[in-house]
């Protein structure tokens, strides 16, 4: 697979934003059965999840993080010459959504800014690009923006995703640092696997119709239409099997290291029994898997972020933490770094509130 | 691995009481537990017991508890 170690930059923050509104295992109980709902709660690890309320999207909970983070950062708008927008719920079809970021965080002319078409993998791709620009001297301080808002592509009525997905927003800031730790990178793709986790229709390939946007009872007795998220759990679980052992073997190899000088790894919060199964399979110390998806969610693209909010806060901004990072999944599409992080801002998370006039459903507490 | 220790792995996943499972049964129709969290429960158990990852068509293509233990290579014996 793909491999690169770069230097001279570092990472200055992690900031993650979510929707206030939270929905719990308790209300799919009417959809799916208590029983069985409670026992995919059990195997994904997933309990509650912050959802966005309508007319809220990916760009407003990353437009939060941004905010909050160039504020504890004291980065004056106009140093940010790069912006990056990784997520699979853009605003738009067109202009890209970084544009659109750019013009709300009031960026200078000066600045690149692009969209990135990834998820699992998408934070991942986000650094390595991001460490690229920085790098090569292309940009000097790149704001790395990573959300999505998976509820919205999803059926309540398919039990394989309608209890798994939650919604969030990141900002991770990148600049120069000519004293800073390299960063190790491996990367690869399969697209045979393209089917297994996907999107069908709403596209060029398969255009939006009155057909697609049907919900229909399809094989595995779930109900969704070709424009709601399909994910074949087994095929999925599979391709990490088969890529991810491999992945960590590439990237510590990358960066000259093994598993014992790790402090921390932090997957793709997929869910908690691939997590735990491949940290068994791989032999990581279980202290050192961070798994933080129970109050959150698959968070698609924001998991990694996200989890260091949660998990890794008080540990990267008081110290330096050595830490494998890997993305695996939609695409197939896996990536990983190895880093030393820290100490950095890592600002408290940010709870997104409603538009004025949009009823939402609980509140977080 | 027994074929006795292997049933008792599947009833574990199906949730079905030690010792119920014969192999005869029809996988759909006779052993309610077998949905799709079995089925990434049966790749893992697989997967650690024996080092074969098997692919989730293979094991669709099998109709009884018996077409599961087929597929392990005489790695399960009696």
């Amino acid at each position: 697979m793909g491999t690169a170690k770069i230097s001279g930059v570092r990472l200055a923050g992690v900031a993650s934003a979510l929707p206030r509104a939270v929905q719990t295992v308790a209300e799919a109980f009417p959809v799916f059965g208590e029983a069985a709902t409670q026992k995919i709660s059990e195997s994904t690890g997933v309990r509650q999840r912050h959802v966005v309320p309508p007319g809220v999207c990916t760009s407003d909970l990353c437009l939060a993080a941004a905010e909050r983070l160039l504020e504890e950062l004291n980065w004056a708008r106009d140093s940010v010459d790069g912006l990056i927008f990784v997520s699979q719920t853009p605003d738009y079809i067109l202009p890209a959504t970084s544009c659109s970021l750019h013009g709300r965080l009031g960026l200078s002319k000066h600045c690149a800014a692009f969209d990135l078409n990834l998820g699992c993998s998408g934070y991942v791709y986000g650094l390595w690009i991001g460490c690229q620009l920085v790098q090569s001297g292309a940009a000097r301080r790149v704001l790395l923006l990573v959300g999505d808002t998976i509820s919205r592509i999803v059926s309540p009525q398919d039990r394989s995703v309608a209890l798994l997905f939650g919604d969030a927003g990141t900002a991770t800031a990148m600049e120069k640092d000519d004293t800073a730790p390299p960063l190790a990178f491996s990367l690869g793709t399969d697209g045979t696997g393209q089917g297994h986790l996907m999107v069908p229709a709403g596209g060029f390939r398969q255009p939006h119709s009155a057909a697609t946007c049907h919900r229909t009872a399809r094989d595995d007795s779930n109900i969704r239409s070709d424009e709601d998220l399909y994910m074949n759990g087994a095929e999925i679980f599979t391709f990490a099997l088969r890529e991810v052992p491999p992945l960590f073997k590439s990237v510590l190899s990358t960066a000259g290291c093994s598993l014992e000088d790790l402090d921390v790894v932090v997957m793709h919060q997929a869910n908690r029994f691939m997590l735990e199964y491949l940290a068994k399979r791989m032999r990581l110390a279980p202290e050192k898997v961070v798994v933080a998806l129970e109050n959150r969610g698959n968070t698609s693209s924001a998991s990694i972020p996200l989890a260091m909010t949660d998990m890794l806060a008080d540990r990267l901004k008081t110290g330096s933490l050595r830490m494998i990072l890997a993305g695996f999944g939609v695409g197939f599409s896996w990536g990983a770094a190895a880093l030393t992080c820290g100490p950095m801002v890592m600002p408290e998370l940010v709870l997104v509130e409603a538009p004025a006039g949009v009823s939402v459903g609980k509140e977080d507490s | 691995m027994t074929r006795k220790e292997f049933l008792g792995l599947l009833e574990e996943i199906v949730e079905e009481d030690p010792g119920t499972l014969t192999g005869a049964e029809k996988l759909k129709e006779q052993v309610a537990g077998w949905n799709s969290l079995a089925v990434v429960s049966f790749i893992a158990l697989v997967d650690e017991h024996f080092g074969i990852t098997l692919s989730p068509k293979v094991i669709a293509d099998c109709k009884t508890v018996n077409d599961l233990i087929g597929l392990l290579n005489g790695k399960v014996t009696d």
